[in-house]
């Protein structure tokens, strides 16, 4: 069920400049269709590692939009790093995906 | 509005707060904001979607898109999108993109004319439709490249000339033609910016950001879409999908915003 | 925009001559001809939706294309049309209730027909807010019209201002022949009671339009 997240690590001077779409209906709960309300559905955790270690551990509420954006910036990277994003939802469903740091332009 | 937990809040609006305060300093705030939307929109995840209906065998024919003709030749997508409108020898018909895609969607895959075009255009916050999803994957074929709209055979001078004139066609209870909105710069409807189309710019800005993701809807929106949606607006009764009139004004509009660099997906409220 | 013929003759590529027939731009008249067959052909609906699309003679001759302008005899027979197109309210009282007039000008909505069907809805919204500035503070207004912000205090409430104010708003190329604002009375999208109570909303002191 978990489609794959769009990643893109580019390296400005040693800092890994990283952002990342995910695909995620981020249902509040409080939307109501014909058919009734449809029920909350939201990614609760993110958490970002380069090269195997956490740099991101991030908790979200159904606040956040659907489709989400995150955007954040990697101290101390080099080209060819592996840059990993993980979340789960409340419903249990995960995703991971990951991309080496390219060179930006 | 549920309080944010944990380090999320801190990183995320130091983020935030230090783009926007470098942003802010620089000019119109509702611009800069929509540029900040732009750029990463979520439309992106759809050119994925896009690309692998364009290479599925699909239909009752078994086939994918990939011998699909979009004017440079069978399967040659980088630089089609930005020369659409154009004439197609085997249609004898001037076509944008949605409808060279229902040409071989039907010709070459075998699917049903009048069900493609039921199905063309999504319900906002679904998953999207497959032209939706194909029309943003061809059009990303030639991001970075220049919006070259030419006119050679006699049918490409018609649709241009007949789309100027619908520009400035005025009918309806509104008295409305698309000049009336887009006529004159620094306009707007309530707080949404109107295109400057009798300008350069603006001409460009129509030419080089469709398909676009649709903020309030969650899905990626076509320039058929948008004529239909302006045409609601307008008074008139609904209208059909990849008609002459759609396509003529969209040869029009495109032509105009000649040498605008293809960037897609553009972002809409 | 000029109209100016540009002939340009394609060479077939395979054998390099000149073919018999070139590409030109369509003259005015063949343009408007395709371009009407066009419109009738782009739509599929009710005889009474499809009226719509009919121009009438005001609408033709304010659809000048590009920068070509009104003649003085053009604009002259658009002032003339749109001043035989005034219809006053039965009761002769051509400024209504202000409150009325304050939800009609906030209103965008009314008459947009989806699938065949229009907007269920009681009456049709004024639309000035969606161009024009109104009351003191109110942010989410347009300015592809002038202000209208203090449009009473500025004028007072003479009967020849109120009457003004009235043909404005019922048919408002009588004043500005092809203006780009609709007719609303003109073309039925407001009634002539309707009207009235846009008039009051401009006009009374007590309307927040003019605090």
């Amino acid at each position: 069920m978990a489609e794959p997240m769009k990643i893109r690590a580019t390296l400005q001077g040693d800092t890994a400049d990283v952002r990342i779409l995910m695909r995620h209906p981020m249902e509040t709960g409080t939307r109501k269709t014909a058919t009734g309300v449809v029920p909350v559905h939201f990614i609760q955790s993110v958490i970002v590692e380069h090269n195997g270690k956490t740099v991101l551990d991030a908790q979200w509420s159904q606040a956040i939009s659907r489709d989400p954006f995150l955007g954040l910036r990697v101290k101390g990277a080099k080209l060819g790093d592996k840059i990993s994003v993980t979340w789960t939802d409340n419903k249990g469903d995960k995703r991971n995906d990951e991309v080496a740091v390219s060179a930006g332009s | 509005m549920k309080k944010l937990r944990g380090i999320t809040m801190g990183l995320v609006s130091a983020l935030c707060l230090a783009m926007a305060t470098s942003a802010m300093a620089q000019g119109n705030d509702l611009s800069v904001g929509r540029k900040m939307l732009m750029e990463d929109n979520p439309g992106e995840l759809w050119i994925d979607q896009g690309k692998a209906l364009f290479l599925q065998k699909r239909g009752p024919k078994n086939a994918s898109l990939e011998q699909c003709d979009f004017g440079m030749g069978p399967g040659k997508l980088e630089g089609a999108a930005v020369r659409l409108p154009r004439y197609f020898a085997d249609t004898n018909r001037v076509e944008d993109l949605e409808s060279r895609l229902l040409t071989c969607m039907t010709q070459l895959q075998g699917f049903d004319r009048a069900q493609l075009i039921k199905q063309a255009i999504s319900a906002p916050a679904s998953r999207g439709s497959d032209i939706e999803a194909l029309a943003l994957y061809v059009t990303s074929r030639s991001n970075g490249m220049k919006v070259n709209v030419s006119l050679g055979h006699q049918k490409e001078y018609d649709m241009y000339k007949a789309g100027e004139y619908l520009f400035y066609r005025r009918s309806g209870q509104t008295d409305f033609g698309c000049v009336q909105c887009h006529g004159e710069p620094d306009k707007r409807i309530r707080l949404q910016d109107l295109v400057h189309m009798t300008s350069k710019a603006g001409a460009q800005e129509v030419a080089a950001t469709w398909p676009a993701y649709r903020g309030a809807h969650y899905v990626v929106r076509t320039m058929q879409w948008r004529l239909n949606d302006c045409v609601w607006q307008m008074r008139l009764p609904d209208l059909k999908y990849a008609t002459d009139y759609s396509i003529a004004l969209t040869t029009y509009l495109n032509r105009q915003g000649n040498d605008a660099v293809m960037q897609v997906p553009g972002f809409k409220r | 925009m000029k109209t100016t013929l540009i002939i340009q003759c394609s060479l077939s590529a395979a054998t390099g001559l000149l073919l018999a027939g070139c590409a030109t731009y369509p003259d005015q008249a063949t343009t408007r001809q395709m371009a009407e067959k066009m419109v009738f052909e782009a739509f599929d609906a009710s005889p009474a939706h499809m009226k719509r699309l009919e121009q009438d003679r005001s609408q033709q001759i304010c659809s000048k294309v590009g920068d070509a302008k009104l003649s003085q005899e053009e604009a002259a027979e658009v002032v003339k049309l749109a001043r035989a197109s005034i219809q006053y309210p039965t009761s002769g009282q051509l400024s209504g209730d202000w409150k009325a007039g304050d939800r009609l000008a906030h209103d965008g909505a009314g008459d947009r027909i989806r699938n065949g069907k229009t907007e269920n809805r009681k009456e049709n919204g004024a639309l000035c807010q969606n161009c024009h500035a109104l009351a003191p503070g109110e942010i989410n207004v347009g300015n592809v019209g002038t202000p209208l912000t203090g449009y009473g205090k500025q004028r007072g409430n003479s009967e020849a201002i109120v009457k003004y104010t009235y043909e404005k708003i019922y048919n408002a190329w009588v004043y500005f022949p092809c203006s780009n604002m609709p007719r609303l009375g003109a073309t039925g999208h407001l009634t002539p009671e309707q009207v009235t109570h846009m008039v009051a909303y401009l006009l009374d002191p007590q309307s927040p339009i003019n605090k």
